[in-house]
Parts: C-alpha cells; sequence; structure tokens
C-alpha cells in the first residue's frame, strides 16, 4: 500500500511538472504584442528592453529552469497588468480562500442532492423518480453549463427578489452560485449511484436475502446501498473537475471575487503572467483530485490490491 | 431464425390436424425404414440465421419512441438549418437593417410573425404624410398633450375615455399609465381631469400607433383628402416597419435580424461540432488501434495518456484559445486536443478484450483475413460506441463553444455562432423586455444538444449486439 501511494504520488509530481512545462512553453509562442499596451509607438529598443526586464529574452529552456527555481520558493512571478507589480502568490492567496469555500460547499450539496437522488432513481426502476432524474440527467449533461447558469442567474435572482450580483455579506446571496455550481455534480453522482445499484440489485447476495425473508428496505440500505458507495467514491474528489469549470463561469456571471472570475479577468486583460499562475493552478487542483480519488478507492474498498498480478493485462 | 422455427411449427400444426381429422395419406411402410438421402441444402437449414447487424440495431433503434421522435425533430432541424438561406423574404445574418424610410436602425424590434399591425376598413381617416415612392407614414393621433393638462371627459369607458381639450376631441387610452383620475360617480360626465403622464389623442377609440411611432401603409392604398389628412382606398394593411418581411425573432441592439443569425449560428455551431467529432473518430480510432494492437507501444501510449488525461480539458481549451487568433479553426483544433483521449481509451480496451477470444481466434484459423475479422468481428463492438462519442461530439463541440465565447476567447460576432448569440443575450437578461434575444438561441441550442444527446445513447444501447435478443 505504502509503496502504491508514493508511486502514485511520484508519477502525479512527474505529470504536474510535465503539464507546467507544456503551459510554459505554449504560452511563450504568444505573440510578442500581448506584452505591451501600445506596441506601435514603441521603438525597437525600447521592445527589447521591456522584454529584457522581462526575461524573455533569455532562451525557453533556461526561463523554464528559473521558473521552476522560483516556483520551488513560492514565487510564482508578478503579474504586468492586472495589478501591476504585485506578486501573484499573493493576489492567488487573497482570491483563494473564497472559490475553496464555494467548491466545498457545491460539493457538499451535490453529494446531498446526488446520493439520494440516484438510491431513489434505483428504488422506484421507471416510477416516478426515475423518470424525474433521467430527465434532469438528461438536460444537464446535453445542454451546456453556461446556458441554464444564466437561466437559473435570470429567473432565480428574480424570484427571490435579490440583485443579480454577489455580496459575500449576504448569505442569501450564496445560494445561487453554490446551487448552480453544484448541478453537474450531482447529476453525475445521481447517474452513477443509480447504475451501480440496480448492478448489485442484480447479484446473488440481494437474491437470497430476498429469499431469507429480508426486508426490501433493508436490503436496499444495508446491503446494496453499502456496495454500491464504495466505486463512488472514485468519483468524488474527480468531481473537483467539474467544480473548475463550473467555478470559472459562475464566478464571473456573479461578479464572486475568487479565482475563477480572476482567470476570466486576467484573459480579458492579456495578463500573461497571472494566466500562466492560474492555469498551472487550476492543472494542479485537476491533478490532486484525480490522486486522491485514486487513494480513496484504495483505503475504502479492502478488496482493491495494488499489487500487480503477474501475467494479468 | 424465428422464420424458421415458425416454419417448422407450421408443419407439424398441419400434420397433426391433418392426423386428428383423419385424412393422412397412406404410408408406405418400407418407405419409413429407408436411409434418407445426403442432402446439402437441408443439412445447412438448421445452420443457418437471417440476423443482420444493421437491420436488427435499427430494429432495436425504431422501438426507442422516445428517440425516434427526437430524431424527426432533429432532422427537419438540420434540414430547415440548411435550406433557412434559400428560402424567400429572409435577411442577411450580418446585415445591419435600416428602416428603409427613415434611415433610423432598426434597433430591438420585439419578435413578430408578420409587420402588418392592424388591417383598416376602406374609407378611414387617418394622419399621414407621405415618405417616399411606396411608403406613407400614418397614425391616428391628433395631438399629444403634455402630462397635467386639464381635459375635459366627455364619455367615460373602462378602456377609453372620449375627451375634449381646447378645440380638440378625440378619444385617450383609459389604463394603469394615463390613469384618469375618477370622480365620485364617472358616468356624471363631463368632469374634468388630468394625467400624470402625457396622453396621446386618438381620432378613434382604437391605437394605431407602433407603440407611440407611426405605422407604415404603402402609397397605393392611400389617398390624400383636402384637409391633410388621408384615407384609405380598400381595406388597408398598417404595418410596423415599411416592409413586407417580418422580423420572426425580433432583431439585435444594432438592428441585425436575430432570425437570420440563429439559423446561421447554427449552422456554424454544428459544422464545429460534426467536425470536431469527425476528428475525434479519426484520431481516437487510430491511435486506439495501434495503442490496442501494437504491445511493444502500450506502455508509452498508456504513459502520455495519463498525463493528457490529468490535465483538465477546460485548461486546455482556454490555454489553446489564448495563444493562437480567435476563429473556427481555432475552437475545432483546441477541442479535438483533447477529446479523442477517451475514444483512444475506448477502442484500445476493447481490441485488448476482444482481440484474444475464442471466436476471433477460430476466425484466424480457418484462414479469415485481418480485415474480415476487423470488420466483422471487432466493428460491430466499437460501432455502437464510436456512434455515441461522435453523436455526444456535438452538443459537447456546442458547450465548450458557448464557454470559450463568454470567457472573451470565443469567434467575433461577425461571425454567428450559438456560443456568442446566447453571450450577446446574456449582456441583456437585466431588461426583461430584451430576454427574447437570450431566449431563442438558448432555445434552439437546447433542442439541438438534447436530442443529439437522446439519439446518441439510444443509438448506442441499439448498436450494442447485446441488446438484439
Amino acid at each position: 500500500m505504502v509503496k502504491y501511494v508514493l508511486k502514485r504520488l511520484a508519477s502525479s509530481v512527474v505529470t504536474l511538472a510535465i503539464v507546467i512545462t507544456i503551459v510554459f512553453v505554449l504560452l511563450r509562442q504568444m505573440p510578442i504584442e500581448g506584452y505591451f499596451d501600445n506596441f506601435e509607438k514603441l521603438s525597437e529598443a525600447q521592445i527589447n528592453a521591456k522584454l529584457a526586464n522581462l526575461g524573455l529574452t533569455q532562451p525557453i529552456p533556461v526561463q523554464l529552469k528559473q521558473f521552476f527555481v522560483n516556483l520551488l520558493h513560492g514565487d510564482l512571478g508578478t503579474s504586468s497588468r492586472y495589478s501591476a507589480g504585485t506578486p501573484i502568490a499573493g493576489i492567488i492567496a487573497q482570491k483563494a480562500p473564497l472559490s475553496i469555500w464555494m467548491g466545498l460547499m457545491s460539493m457538499a450539496i451535490s453529494l446531498v442532492m446526488g446520493i439520494p437522488l440516484g438510491a431513489a432513481m434505483a428504488r422506484s426502476k421507471s416510477g416516478f423518480w426515475d423518470k424525474f432524474g433521467t430527465v434532469f440527467i438528461v438536460f444537464i449533461n446535453a445542454v451546456p453549463a453556461a446556458v441554464y447558469y444564466i437561466f437559473i442567474q435570470m429567473y432565480g435572482t428574480g424570484w427571490m427578489g435579490i440583485s443579480m450580483l454577489f455580496d459575500r455579506n449576504n448569505w442569501i446571496t450564496w445560494i445561487l452560485p453554490v446551487f448552480s455550481m453544484s448541478l453537474g455534480s450531482t447529476a453525475s453522482y445521481a447517474m452513477w449511484i443509480r447504475r451501480y445499484m440496480l448492478d448489485e440489485l442484480n447479484k446473488d447476495y440481494v437474491r437470497l436475502a430476498r429469499a431469507k425473508g429480508v426486508s426490501s428496505k433493508k436490503i436496499m440500505m444495508r446491503h446494496v446501498f453499502r456496495n454500491a458507495f464504495v466505486p463512488m467514491i472514485q468519483y468524488i474528489p474527480a468531481s473537483i473537475l467539474y467544480t473548475i469549470s463550473g467555478s470559472i463561469y459562475i464566478e464571473s456571471l456573479y461578479s464572486v471575487p475568487g479565482m475563477g472570475g480572476l482567470l476570466v479577468d486576467v484573459i480579458g486583460r492579456q495578463d500573461n503572467p497571472m494566466v500562466q499562475a492560474l492555469v498551472m493552478l487550476y492543472s494542479a487542483i485537476g491533478i490532486i483530485g484525480l490522486l486522491l480519488g485514486d487513494l480513496l478507492m484504495g483505503v475504502i474498498d479492502p478488496r482493491i490490491s495494488f499489487v500487480k498480478k503477474e501475467g494479468a493485462r | 431464425m424465428k422464420g424458421l422455427f415458425d416454419a417448422k411449427k407450421r408443419g407439424l400444426e398441419e400434420n397433426i390436424t391433418a392426423a386428428v381429422k383423419g385424412d393422412l395419406p397412406p404410408v408406405n411402410e418400407d418407405e419409413l425404414f429407408t436411409l434418407a438421402d445426403y442432402d446439402a441444402a437441408a443439412a445447412e437449414k438448421t445452420g443457418y440465421s437471417n440476423y443482420s447487424y444493421w437491420r436488427s440495431t435499427l430494429n432495436a433503434f425504431l422501438h426507442n419512441r422516445a428517440a425516434v421522435a427526437m430524431l424527426i425533430v432533429l432532422a427537419l432541424l438540420l434540414a430547415f438549418t440548411i435550406i433557412q438561406p434559400f428560402l424567400p423574404n429572409q435577411y442577411g445574418a450580418n446585415t445591419i437593417n435600416n428602416n428603409p424610410v427613415t434611415g433610423i436602425q432598426l434597433q430591438n424590434q420585439s419578435p413578430s410573425l408578420t409587420t402588418v399591425y392592424a388591417a383598416v376598413p376602406d374609407g378611414t381617416k387617418l394622419i399621414g404624410r407621405r415618405m417616399d415612392e411606396e411608403w406613407y407614414a400614418v397614425s391616428n393621433v391628433l395631438a399629444t398633450i403634455k402630462a397635467r393638462e386639464t381635459i375635459t371627459v366627455v364619455e367615460y369607458g373602462e378602456n377609453w375615455c372620449r375627451i375634449e381639450y381646447k378645440d380638440l376631441e378625440g378619444y385617450v387610452k383609459n389604463n394603469f399609465q394615463t390613469k384618469l383620475k375618477l370622480p365620485e360617480d364617472p358616468t356624471a360626465t363631463p368632469y374634468e381631469s388630468r394625467s400624470s403622464f402625457p396622453l396621446s389623442i386618438y381620432q378613434e377609440p382604437e391605437d394605431y400607433t407602433n407603440a407611440g411611432e407611426a405605422l407604415y401603409a404603402r402609397a397605393s392604398s392611400i389617398a390624400e383628402a383636402e384637409d391633410g389628412a388621408v384615407v384609405t382606398v380598400g381595406e388597408t394593411e398598417l404595418r410596423t416597419i415599411p416592409s413586407d418581411k417580418p422580423f420572426l425573432f425580433g432583431t439585435n441592439n444594432i438592428g441585425q435580424d436575430l432570425w437570420a443569425r440563429v439559423w446561421s449560428g447554427t449552422r456554424t455551431s454544428l459544422w464545429i461540432g460534426f467536425v470536431v467529432g469527425l476528428f475525434e473518430a479519426l484520431i481516437g480510432i487510430m491511435i486506439g488501434i495501434v495503442w490496442g494492437y501494437v504491445r511493444a507501444l502500450d506502455r508509452i501510449i498508456t504513459e502520455i495518456y495519463n498525463v493528457l488525461d490529468n490535465i483538465p480539458n477546460t485548461i486546455i481549451l482556454i490555454l489553446i484559445s489564448y495563444i493562437m487568433r480567435p476563429g473556427i479553426g481555432t475552437l475545432i483544433f483546441a477541442m479535438s486536443l483533447t477529446r479523442w483521449l477517451g475514444m483512444a481509451r475506448f477502442i484500445r480496451n476493447q481490441i485488448v478484450i476482444i482481440r484474444d477470444r475464442d471466436y476471433n481466434l477460430a476466425s484466424r484459423c480457418l484462414g479469415t483475413s485481418t480485415g474480415r475479422i476487423m470488420m466483422r468481428n471487432l466493428l460491430p463492438y466499437l460501432v455502437s460506441v464510436i456512434m455515441l462519442r461522435m453523436a455526444l461530439a456535438i452538443p459537447g463541440a456546442i458547450g465548450s463553444e458557448v464557454f470559450i465565447t463568454y470567457i472573451g476567447l470565443g469567434l467575433s460576432v461577425d461571425t454567428p455562432s450559438l456560443g456568442n448569440l446566447i453571450n450577446e443575450g446574456r449582456k441583456l437578461i437585466t431588461s426583461a423586455s430584451l430576454r427574447y434575444q437570450l431566449i431563442f438561441p438558448a432555445v434552439v441550442l437546447s433542442v439541438i444538444t438534447i436530442s443529439f444527446y437522446i439519439i446518441g445513447n439510444a443509438f448506442a444501447d441499439a448498436a450494442d449486439p447485446k441488446n438484439h435478443l
């Protein structure tokens, strides 16, 4: 187990390093105009001086090495346009807590809504809940998130009689953003728990329990649900990935002062160092999410062994 | 299989019926105990099956009523999207429409099925003036008076009040906006009243204006009277704009026809979706086959896959769109860059599972060519998911496009797409009367994505040979 964890951790670190390298190299392919406000007016000497100042005239491997050294010291560089000269790490540290709170709250809500929905769907196969859940899942999966987010904002705020913008100190304004953000994960939890429960229901031990006269409710809660929950665990951290794209939308729709809105902001202003830092950060969150999912699976389900079986493919 | 079984059953039934009736032909005892001749055709009989993969798939699909209904809706929608520009009376998607008479942009016109506002009978007197060769601007507003002017109500009515004001006599609307102050007994007319809003005095208890603006009538059906008024000749249609072509979905804030833009945008978005789906299938299948078949490459490709699969797709989309120049090509490239991953992994897993199965081994031993094994033994297992993923690529691509446009890296408004139409509409959500600019593209987009999603899933179920029973 320890060996597996270390190996999985090492591979995540390597992946992260590769991703950072890719992002870094790709961003250096941008046309240099992007670094200037008034490119046409500047002389060549001024341009070169500015580029040299930003460290962009050096060969890419040198820049990359410098970047990694800085990164290990916790230095993500300084913002160029969004808030010129401010260390990026500071800006992010200031914005991150709100995003993390919102992400965690939406994950909790999607668990609270998605799992009972999926269980109800499995219990009432082709009954009301199953049909309702299917329509919900199809809708959420098929219609682009942007569209229903906008409609929720438009009608939700009108119906609740509140402003369309987020206010950190007014708890009512938290409801709609967090709820919207949780919908994607809710649908995926409901879908998976339903599928796993139906799989379990067809197994022999359920038939035996039923033959013994165990009540249907008890079979569902004690056996089916518990067993179905195990493979579900791996999707919980993976739903961080959903929350990432959700938060980018939601935060800028409701003007939440978090990291997602920040990303949209800095893209609009072409602040390259900020884009670079945020893109890397989001990739890191995704990688960590998947890593946690794998590790959690190993902790929870003793049947899963990480020792490679000889000769098995 | 079923046909054969039925034939046997029928034969047996006939024999039994005949035996019961007692009119079985006489049997030669010797004939019953002679050896039958070898009949090649009879030997083949039991081995015959009229199972056809595609027919069974089609049958299974047709059983899913919701999917068939969606398919019809989608087919009609797609056909309409393609033929829309060739229909008569269409506006251009990027044309900025001006009122041909006044030259003012037709901004934010509400959606309507027709430009006809009202039809008035022969001989109706209106106030109007000639605008150009073809059109008259007309209305029945005699005058507009300022707020808080005193008027005399001659006759009180629920919706219209007959009033006198100086030397004018006409009707004013009696609604929540004009708020004609009621005396204790409104039937006791005349009484004096005033409104806190400006009032329009109409000639008849009928509003022949386009929310206060003049209506348009064709010059051919208007005759000028002596006193400056005009009289209609024959039944006359009063139009909101001097044109026969209505704005079915209204216009946007610079006077572009939303109907034309929505269909043009649908074409753009579907085109992106189809191309992305095609690339996904091509790249995914090629890499998947190499991954599954060439054992030496398995390890390397798996490692590359693990790295790529760990990066959130959204991030790659943002990064590529940020670096490259915005355009359809960039969008297609950015989406294709990640979507093939899932397809390749699926193909690889299936090939690894299926290629060494006994029936494939048997086929190979019998000398079946690799191509035929691929086509007959492997493809049926793969086709369902290939089709599913291609169908899902379209809603996926449309969704990604909406996202990229939203964060400001998508197509410019000169290339209408469902993404930028929704994004343009989103900016207007604070104004309830302009929400149609968001709702129309959003509804078209939802119909397309939902039907592709349902059809894709239904087809995947139908194409799975396990469901062909």
